[in-house]
């Protein structure tokens, strides 16, 4: 209804809910306080808004408490159990959002020199001659390396698979058994798991096999 | 969860996924407790029967976790819900056909409305003017009913307007005529 010299209806109903633009807010408040029937029709507005939510919230029973328990249920059953962290060559098929090929091609860039100047600089820290410099993810073992920051968690998507120069980690005193002369050739590379900590560093490293 | 807990969680060597589905499952719940009033109302009114209702909050209340567990927009959750809740029951072969003569209206019609202490001419008025108010909105096309039931649970037009796909300007629209009609009733 469009009443002249008068807030049409649809002001009035956008005035209740909030919904008016800058300048609309600006005409109907200067009209508002001098219109004795504009007041009366946004009341009408008011009041009919009000039944219409008595009358929609009057006839929805509670909710059962067993309503609740059951989506506790069903989050419990579909949550994300505590992974494990994978090994060997299922961790690089977990590494979901990069192309296998694209990760170890762009890890083996990054990691190899860094692992090589690690290795070297620590040989103290990676044997397998000594057991107790090992530590185990999830049945894997690991020879530690030096870790910019042990408090980070470790997640299961930061093993990877990739070759190592022999080279580098000979320098680190891994040794392999049975020991190979032409598997330990300087030019050589094996096959290893290394775990990567969330700030990039690697932590450990797993060889899986000789080249 | 506290700091202590993450800390033994860590040391248990479970992983970051495992903790931030713990956070969403909280945040599901919460919304839970705050929404599925207004949805079952706004279900109900739909014409969806009390049985599909309960399993359509449900459904939408996992969708919420799965939405959440993807990394999902969390800008307004709640218009969010409202959507999927609206699509779930479209989906479903009772809802938007049983309007008529749904759970809400059977309520009416059994007198189990709150009477509010009246006396008894003000409650039996009350109750008359409310059966009839009730009785128009389901004479009320399904969008004008859908965008007052919508308005009712404090959804602003932007928000109705993304739950039935419409345009602001028609959710705009749709209330004016609808409340113009149900005026006239009353």
């Amino acid at each position: 209804m469009n009443v002249p010299d008068h807030l049409t209806d649809d002001l009035l109903v956008r005035a209740f809910d909030d919904e008016l633009s800058d300048r609309e807010e600006i005409l109907v408040n200067a009209h508002l306080p001098g219109c004795e029937g504009c007041r009366q029709r946004y009341g009408a507005v008011r009041q009919l808004s009000g039944r219409i939510e008595s009358v929609i919230a009057a006839g929805v029973p509670d909710a059962l408490p067993n309503d609740r328990d059951a989506l506790v249920e069903r989050l419990e059953a579909a949550h994300v159990r505590p992974a494990p962290l994978p090994v060997g060559r299922s961790a690089l098929r977990s590494f979901r959002w990069i192309g296998p090929i694209a990760a170890a091609v762009l890890l083996a860039l990054l990691f190899v020199p860094r692992l090589a100047r690690l290795l070297s600089e620590n040989p103290t820290t990676a044997s397998q001659d000594r057991p107790s410099a090992t530590f185990e993810v999830d049945g894997e073992t690991f020879i530690p390396l030096p870790y910019s920051n042990p408090d980070l968690p470790m997640s299961a998507p930061h093993i990877v698979e990739m070759q190592v120069p022999v080279a580098s980690l000979a320098s680190a005193g891994v040794m392999f058994e049975p020991v190979s002369n032409e598997a330990m050739a300087s030019d050589r590379s094996v096959l290893a798991d290394v775990l990567v900590g969330l700030d990039g560093q690697p932590l450990g490293v797993h060889v899986l096999s000789v080249e | 969860m506290q700091s202590g807990d993450v800390i033994a969680l860590r040391v248990a060597g479970w992983g970051t996924e495992y903790l931030e589905d713990t956070s969403h499952r909280r945040l599901v719940l919460e919304y839970y407790d705050r929404e599925q009033l207004p949805l079952r109302r706004y279900l109900l009114c739909l014409g969806v029967d009390q049985e599909n209702c309960r399993e359509i909050l449900q459904e939408t209340f996992l969708r919420l976790h799965q939405h959440l567990l993807a990394g999902g927009d969390q800008t307004n959750l709640r218009a969010w819900l409202f959507r999927v809740a609206h699509n779930l029951a479209r989906n479903s072969q009772t809802a938007f056909h049983a309007s008529r003569t749904g759970p809400l209206a059977d309520a009416m019609t059994a007198g189990e409305l709150a009477s509010g202490g009246a006396s008894v001419e003000d409650e039996l008025l009350a109750k008359e003017r409310t059966v009839r108010l009730h009785r128009a909105m389901q004479e009320l096309s399904a969008a004008q009913r859908e965008c007052l039931v919508l308005r009712s649970q404090g959804l602003k037009y932007r928000e109705i307007a993304g739950v039935l796909n419409l345009s602001t300007s028609t959710v705009g629209e749709n209330i004016q005529r609808g409340l113009e009609r149900l005026k006239d009733v009353l």
